[in-house]
C-alpha cells in the first residue's frame, strides 16, 4: 500500500487547467519531488495534496484514506511552507508544540516529542526565542521540527530552501534528506531547482504545464528522459540537442557534410547528448564516433571549462576538465560515444526509442575514416 | 516653495534658501495656528472668572486662572450622570462593535466579499435622521425609552462600520501562510482566527476601538433625540448648557473642554495610526 | 512510530466529496460567510430595517400619536411645492459647494506643507488634527461664543487690522459663510490626511529627471504632483461632499438654521418636520427625496473621477 496516492487530480481556474489530469504514488519512507519550471502547477498540486485548494476532479489517497473531501487538519499532513509561516507572537516552543496542542495531546507526550525534536534539529538553545529573533537557517530548522514532530504520515515542503544562501541550501539540503531517511518520512518535495532534486530525491515527477512529464528515479531521469523538455531541465549544462538533416549514407548534424551517425533518415529528428559525455579527441577512437567542428566559444569555469563548438549549423557545448589550450576556431573533434545519444522527434518532442538501434556502430565508422 | 513636493530637510544654501525656509517657518504656522488658537480660546474662556470672560476688549491670559466655572459645570446640573452615560453608551457600543465587527472584517477580507462592504458605506452615506425616526418609534413601541439600550443599539450605526472597514484594512495584511500552517497543524477556521489571526490583529483593534470610540463619544444627534433628562450624554448636555445659560461663556468654556478632554487625548495617543489608517482607509 | 495516532479521526475510508461538502470547501470562501452573520444581522436591524419602515412611513400622513393614513405619493407632490424645501436645497447645494471648496484647497496645501520633513512635525501634525476630532457640538458652542457680535473675539481680531465687526451667524447674509468657516476649520485636517497619503506614496524618479531636465517647483507641482494625486483630491472630495450635505451638528447648535431659516438645510428642515412638527410621514418622504440627492451627488462625483483618471 503506498503512502500517498495521487488519481487523476486536476484543478482548473476558470477556463485554464493548473493541474491536469495528475497522477502519481509513492511508498512509505520515500522522498518524491514535484520538480519543474515556475507555473508548472507544481506548488498547486502540493496545496491540492494539502487541502489547501479543493479538486475539480480526480482522488487523493493518503495512508490508505480517502482524504479528497476532509479539511487539511484531518488529512495526516504536515507541510513546511517556503516562508516558513512561523507564528510571530508564539515561542520557538510554542510553535513547535502547536499541533500538538490544538489536538490535545498529553502534556507528558508533548514534552517527551519536543525534547526528541530539539535535540534532532538542535534547537535546545533556541526554545524561548521569538520568530523575529532567530536567523534565517533557524527558522527553516523550526518549521522542520514543527512539520516532524506531528509525526504524521506525510510531510509536504513547498520549496522549503529557496530563501536561504546558497552555501546554507547545500548543507540544509543533506540536513533534510538525513533527518527523512532518518525517520523514515514520506515527503513530497516541491522545487524548481534540479539539482536539489536529482541530490534528494527516490522518484522524481517533472511537471510542464500542470501535466506530468516524466515520473522516475532520478538516474532514469538523467539517462533516459522521455522527452525534450525533460532532457533540457535535467544537468547543467543542459543536454545538447541539435538538429539532424538527411545525408550521404544516413542522418547527419544539419548543415555539416558528415559523418553519418544514424542508419536512417534524419529530417525530423533531434540528436541529444551530454556535455560531459562528450570528450574532445585528437585522432578517431575507437569507443565513440567522431565529429569534427570548430570552437566557437571558451569558458574557463576552473575545475572545467565551458567549449562551444560550431558543427554544420548546430552548436554542441563540451565539458572538459581543467584548462582547454585551444583557441577560438581552432578545428576540433568531438568524440560522441553511441551509448550517450539520445533521439527525439523534432515535432513533438518525445523521445525515439525504436531508432537507437540505427545509431551507427563505431567500428562502421572507423572504417569510413581511414578512407 | 511648498510646491514642491519631493521629501527631505528644507532649503538649499544661500540667501534664497535661507528666505526659502523662512517663508516655509512662516506657512507651517500660518497652518497650524488656527487648530491650536481655538483651542487655546476655548481654555481660556474656561479657566478665567465671569468678569474677565465678558471683558471687552477680551483679555486672554486668565489673571488670575480659576476652577470655579467646572465648579459650576458640575455643580448646576448633573454632568457626572452625564459622563457615566457617555462611557456606558460609548464603551458598551464600541465593545459590541469589536465583537461583532472584527470577525466580519476576518470574513470580508478573507473571503474578498467587498460587496459586503458596500453596505459600509451605505452606513456612512446616510443621513442620521433617517435611522433616528424608524428607531425613536421602535423604542417607544418597545417601552425601551428612559434606558440607555436605545442610544446603545443606535450608535452600533457608527461603530460597527468604523470597526469592519478598519480591520478589513488590517486582515488583508496578514499573511495567508501562517494561517495556513494552522489549519494543516488541525485548526478549524474559527481556531486558526482565535489563536493566530487574532493575537496578531491587536495593533489594528486598539485603533478601530479608538477611533469607534471617538467618533460615537462625539455623537449629538442620536442623543438629542432618544435621550431623555436622565439619560443625556455628554454632547446633548453640553448643548442644554448653552440653552439655559446664555451668556455664562465660563461654564459653557468648561464644559465643552469636559466634553471634549477623553477624544482630544485618544487622538494624541494614536495620532500616528490615524494619519497612515485614515488616510489608507480613505481610499475607497 | 506512532504514525496515524493523532489523525484517525474515526474517518477511515470517506466518500469522494459530495455536493455540499464541495459547497463549503475549505478554501471556498463561503466558509468565511459565518464570521460576517453577526454583523449583517446588526446592520440588517439597524439599517435595513429602518430603511424599509422609512419607505413605508413616507407613503402615509402620519403624525406622531394620531392615526395614519395611506396618501400615496401625496408627500413627494407636497415636497415639490413646498417653498421652504425647495429653498433648503438651494441653500444644501450652496453649503456643499462651499465647505467642500475651501477644505480642499486648505486640505491640498496643507499636505503638501506637512510632506516635508521639519523639526516637529509629528508633534504639530498630531495638533492639526485635533479640529476633525473634537466633539463637533462643543467645538460648535466655542465658535458661537467667538461670534457674538460685541463680546466675540473674532470681531475683536477685525477691529485690530482695522476691519469693521461682522455680524457672522446673525446676519441671513453672512450666516452661511460663517457656518462654512467653522466646517472648514473642522475638517480640513481630513483633506490633508488624505492627500497627505496620497502625497506619500508618490515615486520620487519623476522629479529627479525633472530636476536634470531644469523645472521649477511650480512646473513640477503642475505637471507631476497634481495629476498624480488627483485620485486621491477625488476621495477627498467625494468624502467632503458627502459630509457636508449632511452637514448637522454645527448648523443646529450655532443657529438652529436661523436667523429666520437663513441657514436651514435640508437635514435641519427635517429635523424640524420630525421632531419639532411630529410629521414623520413627511419627514419620510424628505428622507427619502434627501438620499436621492446624496445618491446623485455621489454618483456624479464617482463619474468625475472616472473621467479624471483618463484625464
Amino acid at each position: 500500500m503506498s503512502a500517498i496516492s495521487v488519481e487523476g487530480v486536476s484543478k482548473l481556474w476558470g477556463e485554464a487547467r493548473a493541474v491536469d489530469h495528475v497522477s502519481f504514488a509513492a511508498p512509505s519512507g520515500a522522498l518524491l519531488v514535484l520538480l519543474g519550471p515556475s507555473g508548472c502547477g507544481k506548488s498547486t498540486t502540493l496545496r491540492l495534496v494539502a487541502g489547501l485548494e479543493t479538486a475539480d476532479e480526480g482522488r487523493i489517497v493518503v495512508a490508505g484514506r480517502d482524504v479528497t473531501g476532509l479539511p487539511p487538519a484531518a488529512r495526516g499532513i504536515a507541510m513546511v511552507f517556503q516562508s516558513y509561516a512561523l507564528f510571530p507572537h508564539l515561542t520557538v516552543t510554542e510553535n513547535i508544540l502547536f499541533g500538538l496542542r490544538v489536538r490535545k495531546v498529553a502534556a507528558a507526550e508533548r514534552r517527551g516529542r519536543l525534547a526528541r525534536t530539539a535535540e534532532l534539529l538542535g534547537l535546545g538553545a533556541l526554545l524561548q526565542r521569538k520568530p523575529s529573533q532567530l536567523s534565517g537557517g533557524q527558522q527553516q530548522r523550526v518549521a522542520l521540527a514543527r512539520a516532524i514532530i506531528a509525526e504524521a504520515p506525510l510531510c509536504l515542503m513547498d520549496e522549503p530552501l529557496s530563501n536561504l544562501d546558497a552555501q546554507l541550501r547545500h548543507e540544509m539540503r543533506r540536513e533534510i534528506r538525513t533527518l527523512q531517511q532518518k525517520l523514515g518520512m514520506t515527503m513530497i518535495y516541491v522545487t524548481h531547482d534540479q539539482s536539489e532534486a536529482m541530490s534528494m530525491a527516490d522518484q522524481v515527477i517533472l511537471l510542464r504545464d500542470g501535466r506530468i512529464e516524466q515520473d522516475a528515479p532520478p538516474a532514469e531521469l538523467y539517462a533516459r528522459p522521455e522527452t525534450v523538455f525533460a532532457a533540457r531541465f535535467i544537468g547543467t549544462p543542459p543536454m545538447n540537442l541539435v538538429r539532424l538533416a538527411d545525408g550521404p549514407g544516413g542522418a547527419v548534424i544539419a548543415g555539416s557534410m558528415g559523418p553519418a551517425l544514424l542508419a536512417a533518415r534524419g529530417n525530423g529528428l533531434l540528436l541529444g547528448v551530454r556535455p560531459e559525455e562528450i570528450a574532445l579527441i585528437d585522432r578517431p577512437a575507437l569507443h565513440c564516433l567522431a565529429v569534427p567542428a570548430v570552437v566557437a566559444a571558451i569558458e574557463y569555469l576552473g575545475a572545467d571549462s565551458t567549449v562551444s563548438c560550431a558543427v554544420g549549423s548546430e552548436t554542441i557545448t563540451v565539458r572538459a576538465p581543467g584548462h582547454v589550450t585551444l583557441s577560438v576556431g581552432a578545428a576540433v573533434t568531438l568524440g560522441l560515444p553511441p551509448g550517450a545519444l539520445h533521439l527525439f522527434d523534432a515535432a513533438t518532442g518525445r523521445r525515439r526509442d525504436e531508432l537507437t538501434g540505427a545509431i551507427v556502430a563505431t567500428a562502421r565508422l572507423a572504417s569510413t575514416i581511414t578512407n | 516653495m511648498m510646491s514642491s513636493a519631493a521629501t527631505g530637510p528644507v532649503g538649499h544654501a544661500g540667501l534664497r534658501g535661507l528666505l526659502g525656509r523662512v517663508a516655509f517657518f512662516f506657512s507651517v504656522v500660518v497652518i497650524v495656528s488656527p487648530a491650536i488658537l481655538v483651542f487655546l480660546w476655548m481654555l481660556s474662556l474656561a479657566f478665567k472668572n465671569e468678569i474677565d470672560n465678558i471683558a471687552y476688549p477680551p483679555i486672554f491670559i486668565p489673571n488670575p486662572p480659576t476652577l470655579a466655572n467646572f465648579v459650576s459645570v458640575f455643580a448646576n446640573s448633573p454632568f457626572a450622570l452625564y459622563t457615566l452615560n457617555s462611557i456606558i453608551v460609548t464603551g458598551s457600543a464600541t465593545l459590541l462593535a469589536l465583537l461583532v465587527g472584527v470577525p466580519a472584517g476576518y470574513g470580508i477580507a478573507k473571503a474578498r466579499a467587498y460587496k459586503l462592504g458596500v453596505l459600509v458605506l451605505l452606513a456612512r452615506l446616510t443621513p442620521g435622521l433617517s435611522f433616528l425616526i424608524p428607531l425613536y418609534i421602535l423604542f417607544q413601541v418597545l417601552g425601551l425609552t428612559g434606558t440607555l439600550v436605545p442610544m446603545v443599539i443606535t450608535h452600533l450605526v457608527i461603530t460597527v462600520p468604523i470597526v469592519a472597514w478598519i480591520m478589513i484594512g488590517f486582515f488583508e495584511t496578514l499573511p495567508a501562510d501562517i494561517e495556513e500552517a494552522a489549519l494543516i497543524d488541525g485548526c478549524t477556521l474559527w481556531q486558526a482566527f482565535r489563536r493566530i489571526a487574532l493575537p496578531l490583529s491587536r495593533p489594528g483593534i486598539v485603533v478601530a476601538a479608538i477611533l469607534s470610540f471617538i467618533f460615537s463619544w462625539n455623537n449629538f444627534i442620536f442623543g438629542v433625540v432618544l435621550a431623555g433628562r436622565e439619560t443625556r450624554t455628554l454632547p446633548v448636555a453640553v448643548y442644554n448648557v448653552l440653552t439655559f445659560e446664555q451668556l455664562s461663556w465660563g461654564p459653557l468654556a468648561a464644559a465643552a473642554l469636559v466634553v471634549m478632554l477623553p477624544v482630544l487625548i485618544l487622538t494624541i495617543v494614536i495620532q500616528r495610526e490615524i494619519v497612515s489608517g485614515l488616510a489608507a482607509g480613505g481610499i475607497k | 512510530m506512532s504514525s496515524g495516532t493523532i489523525f484517525s479521526d474515526g474517518v477511515d475510508e470517506a466518500a469522494p466529496p459530495g455536493r455540499l461538502a464541495r459547497y463549503f470547501a475549505i478554501d471556498g470562501k463561503r466558509r468565511y460567510m459565518l464570521f460576517v452573520l453577526p454583523a449583517l444581522a446588526v446592520m440588517f436591524a439597524v439599517i435595513i430595517f429602518p430603511w424599509l419602515f422609512t419607505f413605508f412611513m413616507s407613503v402615509h400622513d402620519w403624525r406622531i400619536g394620531q392615526t395614519k393614513t395611506f396618501v400615496g405619493l401625496q408627500n413627494y407632490a407636497h415636497l415639490l411645492h413646498d417653498e421652504r424645501f425647495v429653498n433648503a436645497v438651494i441653500r444644501t447645494l450652496v453649503y456643499t459647494v462651499l465647505a467642500t471648496v475651501a477644505p480642499l484647497v486648505l486640505g491640498v496645501l496643507s499636505a503638501l506643507v506637512f510632506h516635508r520633513k521639519f523639526p516637529l512635525r509629528g508633534l504639530l501634525r498630531g495638533i492639526f488634527i485635533m479640529p476633525m476630532m473634537a466633539t463637533p457640538v462643543a467645538v460648535a458652542l466655542v465658535w458661537t461664543m467667538m461670534f457674538h457680535p460685541q463680546l466675540g473675539v473674532l470681531n475683536y481680531l477685525l477691529s485690530l487690522v482695522g476691519i469693521p465687526p461682522s455680524l457672522w451667524v446673525f446676519d441671513q447674509a453672512t450666516v452661511i459663510p460663517s457656518l462654512v468657516l467653522v466646517e472648514t476649520w473642522q475638517w480640513t485636517p481630513l483633506v490633508m490626511l488624505i492627500v497627505l497619503g496620497g502625497l506619500a506614496s508618490l515615486p520620487s524618479e519623476p522629479y529627479e529627471s525633472a530636476l536634470i531636465d531644469g523645472a521649477t517647483p511650480w512646473q513640477m507641482f503642475r505637471r507631476i504632483t497634481f495629476p498624480l494625486v488627483l485620485p486621491f483630491i477625488m476621495v477627498a472630495t467625494i468624502i467632503r461632499t458627502i459630509d457636508a450635505v449632511k452637514a448637522f451638528d454645527t448648523i443646529f447648535v450655532i443657529t438652529l438654521g436661523g436667523p429666520g431659516t437663513a441657514s436651514e438645510t435640508i437635514n435641519l428642515y427635517l429635523y424640524t418636520q420630525a421632531f419639532a412638527f411630529y410629521q414623520i410621514g413627511y419627514a419620510s418622504a424628505m428622507v427619502v427625496v434627501f438620499m436621492v440627492v446624496i445618491m446623485a451627488l455621489c454618483l456624479l462625483l464617482l463619474y468625475l473621477r472616472q473621467r479624471a483618471q483618463w484625464a
